[in-house]
């Protein structure tokens, strides 16, 4: 049988001994500068590599190092020793093309279907407790921040919040809601908190009227009602942890990048959602679309094209409105 | 005990550089596999590649004749992880919550942190061998905040003055520590070295700072005081651009400091009598580093396995072991010291936080 020449380490010294490694009878016997004896089946050999012996690895953690690698090729064919699928897969061409055609596979559709997918599964059977504990502390970063209180008269405060109050929502199990109101730097706007709040700005209640008004509050209802921002938590964690997993190495900052840019479309395709929200809330209480589109148009004019990343998570406002003219 | 058995075989050898003998092509079939398993296992199998990817470099990692292996169990690779994952999670939610809470979390996330490193320290060096014999590391419990705990605070308390200090101390508990068998490394680096490194790498960096603001700032401090849209574009455009070349000057800094850190480090290591040599030059490190990253960003990834058996083949390649005797009389702890060693090693064998 065939006979591999190779380097023998007990485990308890640092000495190399040149040894000579066969295999009888299930038995693997090396002889040389020192001699040892063991059954086959409690060896360990390691996985191939270019450049380096294999190592044949002994229960008490005692190794031989292989030095004749083509004789030790055919000694392991042999005795009918198999590489793990695995070690086939990744030293094969084809296992390799098909790893990056996979992984690639993999990446995109779970990108496009199966994380949104299961985003909104888990978004939707996470007790809404949870969604408003994580967000508590928001509005009093904001109001420190950016808000000042509203100089709005609570009579049109009320107004406002009574009128919303009583337009129906276009599907049951609406989430409880607050309308707040406050004056702001950012200029006319208005956006949903997931603890509940939906905060209207001064400037916003001024441009537009009463119905335009309540289409915008009904695309933030939309917001909480489809659960958003659990969704986007559970996507954006999980398209960090990819891409860090990829880009990590090279650089936070770099590594930043393609998630947010990822994470931009599933941010866009939110707000179509919670436009779709508004439209059916709209027909539910006999609202003429139209003045959502109103809505729109002079949020764009008031806004003007000035910039801001703020524009890329949503879709282009023309497109918007084209929607919601279509759905009239 | 039987140190003494086998006699040196050969003469004193005279110097024996590390070599690495991985390569990119090959590797590249390792990560991909890893990347896909990993993924489609949702981060399960990531514990099974970390184990494959380490075994991989370890075993291409050579000096005087043989190569280093890795021992590391993914069962406990895997807890380590979840352990890791819980207290990201624990961090996440403190930063979200406020007040007292997040002040209590954040405190006992920075208290556990020196205890699970000094553990997945132990396991790191338990699991890795060379010629079949195990390296190890010992440290105690008060050691160990005082370097990555106490230092460190007070590095920060004082504007950063001590961090050359803290860095020393830590590096020297590091391999202090460790040991290769019974026999125990040394370290003889003073803190005023540290601080020679330091304040080089701080120069450096201001003079680059000052060239960077000559350059762009002066433009931008000329455009300024116009009320005109377009010159103000340009002023933004100008300020990214400088902003851009301040990110960029640190990322050539970057392998400068590391450069001459490792130096540093290696060049005052012993191995019981034998030194070792460290002759990483900053130019060639910080080229692939900057070619690495513009590899991995063109090829959206793919190139990463290269870009790591490129920097590890030069930093291996840059060590030299320098014997003072022969390599063959290093034994085993387990035979020597049964079982007088500090750690348990029950302990040991189901810890690992590293990524």
């Amino acid at each position: 049988m065939t006979t591999v020449a190779g380097l023998y380490f007990d485990g308890r010294t640092s000495r190399a001994h040149r040894v000579n490694l066969t295999v009888e009878a299930g038995v693997v016997r090396l002889s040389g500068e020192t001699e040892r004896s063991c059954p086959l089946d409690q060896l360990h050999v390691s996985e191939p590599a270019r450049h380096i012996g294999r190592k044949v690895t002994f229960p008490d953690e005692a190794y031989f190092e292989v030095q004749d690698a083509a004789a030790f090729d055919t000694l392991l064919e042999q005795t009918g020793y198999r590489d793990s699928s695995v070690v086939r897969m990744q030293r094969s061409r084809h296992g390799i093309l098909f790893g990056v055609i996979a992984t690639i596979l993999v990446l995109v559709l779970g990108y496009l279907y199966l994380l949104p997918f299961a985003a909104d599964a888990i978004a939707r059977h996470l007790p809404a407790g949870v969604e408003r504990t994580i967000s508590k502390g928001t509005l009093e970063f904001l109001d420190q921040h950016v808000l000042k209180p509203s100089r709005l008269p609570a009579a049109r405060q009320a107004e406002i919040v009574d009128h919303f109050r009583n337009l129906a929502p276009p599907q049951a199990g609406a989430p409880s809601y607050e309308i707040v109101f406050r004056s702001s730097r950012i200029g006319p706007n208005a956006f949903a908190l997931p603890s509940g709040q939906i905060v209207l700005t001064d400037e916003l209640a001024k441009l537009l009227d009463d119905d335009e008004i309540m289409s915008v509050l009904a695309h933030e209802l939309g917001h909480l009602h489809e659960r958003h921002l659990m969704r986007r938590l559970v996507q954006s964690s999980a398209v960090g942890a990819v891409v860090t997993l990829l880009f990590g190495d090279v650089s936070a900052v770099v590594a930043n990048i393609p998630t947010v840019l990822l994470d931009m479309k599933y941010s866009r395709d939110a707000e179509r959602d919670a436009d779709d929200y508004a439209i059916a809330m709209l027909k539910t209480n006999g609202i003429p679309l139209s003045h959502m589109a109103d809505a729109f148009e002079q949020l764009k004019r008031k806004e003007g094209d000035g910039g801001m990343p703020y524009l890329s998570t949503h879709p282009p406002t023309a497109e918007r409105i084209a929607h919601i003219r279509q759905a009239e | 005990m039987d140190q003494h058995i086998q006699p040196a075989a050969e003469a004193l050898p005279q110097s024996a550089p590390f070599s690495f003998s991985g390569s990119g092509r090959e590797y590249f079939g390792i990560w991909i596999v890893n990347l896909l398993l990993s993924i489609v296992t949702l981060g399960i199998y990531s514990a099974w590649a970390k184990v494959r990817r380490t075994k991989y470099f370890y075993n291409n990692t050579q000096v005087a004749g043989a190569s280093f292996d890795y021992h590391g169990n993914p069962i406990a690779i895997l807890k380590g992880r979840f352990v890791a994952l819980m207290l990201i999670i624990m961090y996440q939610l403190a930063m979200r919550e406020s007040g007292v809470v997040a002040l209590l979390m954040l405190a006992a996330a920075t208290f556990a942190s020196p205890w699970l490193i000094w553990k997945s320290l132990q396991f790191k060096l338990y699991n890795s061998s060379y010629r079949g014999i195990r390296f190890g590391f010992r440290g105690t419990l008060g050691a160990v905040y005082k370097v990555y705990l106490l230092f460190p605070l007070l590095s920060g308390l004082t504007l950063f003055l001590l961090t050359p200090f803290a860095h020393q101390r830590l590096k020297k508990f590091q391999h202090e520590e460790s040991r290769f068998g019974t026999t125990h490394f040394s370290f003889n680096a003073s803190a005023g070295r540290f601080y020679k490194a330091y304040l080089v790498v701080f120069f450096v960096w201001l003079a680059g700072v000052i060239a960077i603001t000559v350059l762009f700032g002066g433009s931008i401090g000329a455009l300024s005081g116009l009320k005109n849209p377009a010159v103000r574009s340009a002023i933004l455009a100008g300020l990214m651009t400088y902003l851009f070349a301040l990110y960029v000057w640190l990322f050539v800094l970057f392998p400068i400091f590391s450069t001459l850190i490792q130096n540093l480090i290696w060049n005052h290591t012993q191995l019981g009598p034998h030194r070792f040599l460290c002759e990483m030059k900053w130019p060639r490190v910080v080229f692939i580093a900057l070619t690495n990253i513009l590899g991995v960003v063109c090829t959206l990834g793919l190139f990463t396995p290269f870009a790591q058996i490129r920097m590890m083949r030069y930093r291996i390649g840059s060590m030299t072991l320098l014997p003072e005797a022969s390599l063959d009389e290093f034994v085993a702890a387990a035979q020597a010291e049964a079982s007088a060693t500090g750690e348990g090693v029950a302990d040991l064998l189901d810890f690992d936080l590293s990524l």
